[in-house]
């Protein structure tokens, strides 16, 4: 433990009259620096200025997406195992593609409890879930409209990503025809 | 039980005690069986794929491997099909690096082409492979990425994948309720055992040989057996899939309930498996008395309807029972517990009401694996406590004024024959369904279903089973039968166990007995098979 001790007043500063303008004189600096020179202060005026968003920053969810434009997600749960707040809800299905078993049919985030630790994304087996979409603020009207239903998470486009080879693969990128010829590879 | 030849035998409480050497320690195991058992009857689990203590000794997948002092030097042997011997010694990884590293090796060579789906797998959570390898394997991959896993089974199913892998037979359609997933099979042949000498239909075989041997159905035939949903739970990965619980949960979401399936006079031990206040599966509880590690499609299909066609709470009001002749009538699901309510109501009344009991479904013959054929599940208790058949009641049908029934669908079992019931006048029904009984009565008063009430039933080897409630009832407000009869009596009942008290006092064979007393397989009455 370190006691560290207060440098007592003097006596210009226990005249309280001199310090009370000094952090007037403060104030004022900052607001003509307001009025005078806006860009120089450190912070932004949120709705307007948007703050700059890094790809690593855990924002909303999306979900990547394989050539055919089908969920990457093979409904496997380890997401919501490990989420923390409980707040995926993934019901599955038999896949209709004969090399693939299992497809996601239900996959609902509650971005109200989700508390944003990105644990699902490192969860996720098959990199399908994704939290580099750079969505910061979330407004609706109704408690319903904040869980993001199968539609909202895999309806993002590639042209947004256009450093990321993985989401090029997905239908309108850049990749997408050479991944198809793969993907789409006879079934033997 | 099948008589097959190395049917393996397994310890009771009356095996003699023969003194082995485990890792140069003496230790007293039961003498009369493999040494798997033995070893598993001191602590000492040891992994295992094949064996299966209800299953014929197949001995292939060589998972429980021990070490044997013997006249050569100590030899690696199987331990599920070396007997027990007195004086033999016996070195397991506890002591011997060298089977620690055979343990290892086999379960290396069990996965190089088992593929790492786990994720997508059914059976992830309680799949054996998953168990073994956190228990003798943990190696780390020597699996070269540019070869990946092959797929060797039926060429018929092959295909290529996306990265350009050969991989096969991922959802092969065996019947119409199970699925076959060739790529995760081990070759176990449990399924095919199960088959032969449970079920005594051998529609299962192994095609191919060594390491291109798949599991297969005759050309042209389907696995379609009473039984063949038992071939899911043997398999000791997700190789067999049922067709109803495909994708529906992940199972470590499930709760269990163990309860006893009340669609059958054996009672066989089930566990209730469910989550979201709802049944996902029913999973069969091994008891070896009575139905072993088997359940019946019928038993096990069943909970699909317990929560459709149900009838809601209402509010009881205090009923008379005008001044005529009762009938009581106590169907094959009620509990002991239902059966006591039932008794009091009965001496409320007096002389004018009569106790009957039983189903006017037809008994067939035992099966010798989980069934009695009986649908009366409850027949031994009902003749405990002095109820008389049901058919008595239809004989004298014209006596009665009123007819109470609890979880008797009379008119739905065999219209025809409970159509003489038609003439008495008051129908009170208490069911957990909206059914014909309930249809046809004056009076029909929603009960919670036997899934969902806590209980005792005895089964048709006398032996007292508890049911536990599952926590899926439908409508909060529903009470157990023994609770509404018990009010109707003008008492009152608020558990199970108060219920269970009048049970050892009506029934001279329950003295002394508790829910703590009864264990979890049951206690045999005095006085043998009723």
């Amino acid at each position: 433990m370190r006691v560290i001790k207060q440098r007592p007043m003097n006596w210009i500063e226990r005249l309280y009259i001199f310090e009370a303008i000094r952090g007037l004189w403060t104030t004022l600096k900052h607001a003509a620096r307001g009025l005078f020179r806006y860009e120089t202060l450190p912070t932004i005026s949120y709705p307007e200025g948007q703050p700059e968003i890094r790809n690593t920053y855990r924002a909303k969810h999306r979900l990547m997406l394989r050539p055919d434009g089908t969920p990457r997600c093979v409904a496997c749960g380890m997401c919501a195992a490990a989420c923390p707040a409980h707040c995926i809800f993934i019901e599955a299905t038999q896949s209709d593609d004969p090399r693939i078993e299992k497809r996601v049919m239900r996959f609902d985030i509650d971005h109200l409890t989700c508390v944003f630790c990105g644990l699902c994304v490192e969860a996720c087996p098959v990199d399908a879930l994704r939290m580099d979409t750079k969505v910061i603020s979330f407004e609706h009207r109704t408690r319903e409209e904040f869980v993001s239903h199968l539609f909202d998470l895999t309806n993002w486009d590639p042209k947004d990503y256009p450093n990321d080879p993985q989401s090029q693969v997905a239908p309108g990128g850049t990749k997408n025809a050479e991944a198809l010829k793969v993907w789409g590879m006879e079934v033997k | 039980m099948s008589n097959y030849y190395n049917m393996p035998k397994l310890p009771t409480e009356a095996s003699p005690k023969v003194e082995i050497f485990v890792d140069d320690k003496a230790v007293m195991v039961p003498g009369d069986t493999n040494l798997l058992e033995a070893l598993k009857a001191v602590g000492i689990e040891t992994p295992h794929v094949c064996y299966h203590p209800y299953l014929p000794v197949s001995g292939n997948c060589r998972q429980c491997l021990v070490e044997q002092e013997g006249p050569r030097g100590r030899m690696l042997v199987i331990s599920c099909y070396t007997p027990v011997t007195p004086g033999m010694k016996i070195y397991t990884p506890a002591s011997s690096a060298r089977v620690k590293n055979a343990r290892k090796a086999t379960q290396e060579f069990m996965l190089v082409n088992h593929p790492l789906d786990c994720p997508i797998c059914d059976k992830a959570g309680e799949c054996t492979l998953q168990e073994n390898y956190m228990e003798c394997g943990q190696n780390e991959s020597r699996l070269r990425p540019e070869y990946g896993k092959n797929y060797h089974g039926n060429p018929a199913h092959q295909f290529v994948d996306a990265k350009g892998q050969v991989r096969g037979g991922k959802h092969v359609d065996l019947g119409p309720r199970v699925l076959l997933d060739e790529e995760r099979c081990v070759q176990c042949d449990r399924c095919v055992r199960f088959m032969r000498s449970i079920a005594g239909s051998e529609q299962l075989q192994l095609a191919g040989r060594a390491d291109h041997t798949y599991i297969t159905t005759f050309p042209g035939e389907k696995l379609d057996h009473e039984y063949d949903l038992c071939v899911t739970d043997v398999c000791p990965v997700g190789a067999m899939t049922a067709k109803y619980f495909r994708f529906q949960k992940r199972v470590w979401l499930l709760s269990h309930t163990p309860t006893v399936s009340m669609d059958d006079s054996l009672g066989a031990n089930i566990w209730l498996d469910h989550a979201d206040g709802r049944i996902y599966r029913v999973m069969p509880r091994c008891n070896p008395e009575v139905n072993r590690s088997w359940l019946s499609n019928t038993s096990r299909l069943a909970f699909q309807e317990f929560d459709k066609n149900r009838l809601p709470s209402m509010e009881l009001h205090k009923v008379t029972f005008g001044n005529g002749k009762i009938a009581i009538v106590a169907g094959g699901t009620c509990t002991m517990e239902d059966l006591a309510a039932m008794k009091m109501l009965k001496e409320s009344l007096g002389d004018r009401a009569e106790l009957f009991g039983g189903s006017l479904l037809k008994v067939t013959a035992p099966d010798g694996i989980a069934k009695s054929g009986d649908p009366c599940a409850n027949r031994a208790g009902m003749k405990l406590m002095g109820f008389a058949d049901v058919s008595e009641l239809l004989k004298r049908a014209s006596e009665f004024e009123t007819l109470f029934t609890v979880n008797a669908n009379l008119f739905g079992e065999d219209a025809n024959a409970a159509k003489v019931l038609e003439k008495i006048n008051t129908r009170v029904a208490l069911t957990p369904f909206d059914d014909e009984t309930a249809k046809k009565a004056s009076i029909a008063i929603g009960v919670r279903h036997w899934s969902e009430v806590q209980g005792t039933m005895v089964n048709s080897l006398n032996i007292v089973q508890k049911l536990s409630a599952c926590p899926v009832c439908p409508d909060e407000g529903l009470k157990a039968p023994y609770a509404v009869v018990a009010f109707l009596a003008g008492e009152k009942l608020e558990s199970a166990a108060d219920a269970f008290k009048k049970v050892t006092e009506y029934v001279p064979a329950f003295a002394g007995l508790s829910y703590d007393t009864i264990k979890s397989t049951g206690k045999l009455l005095e006085g043998g098979n009723a």
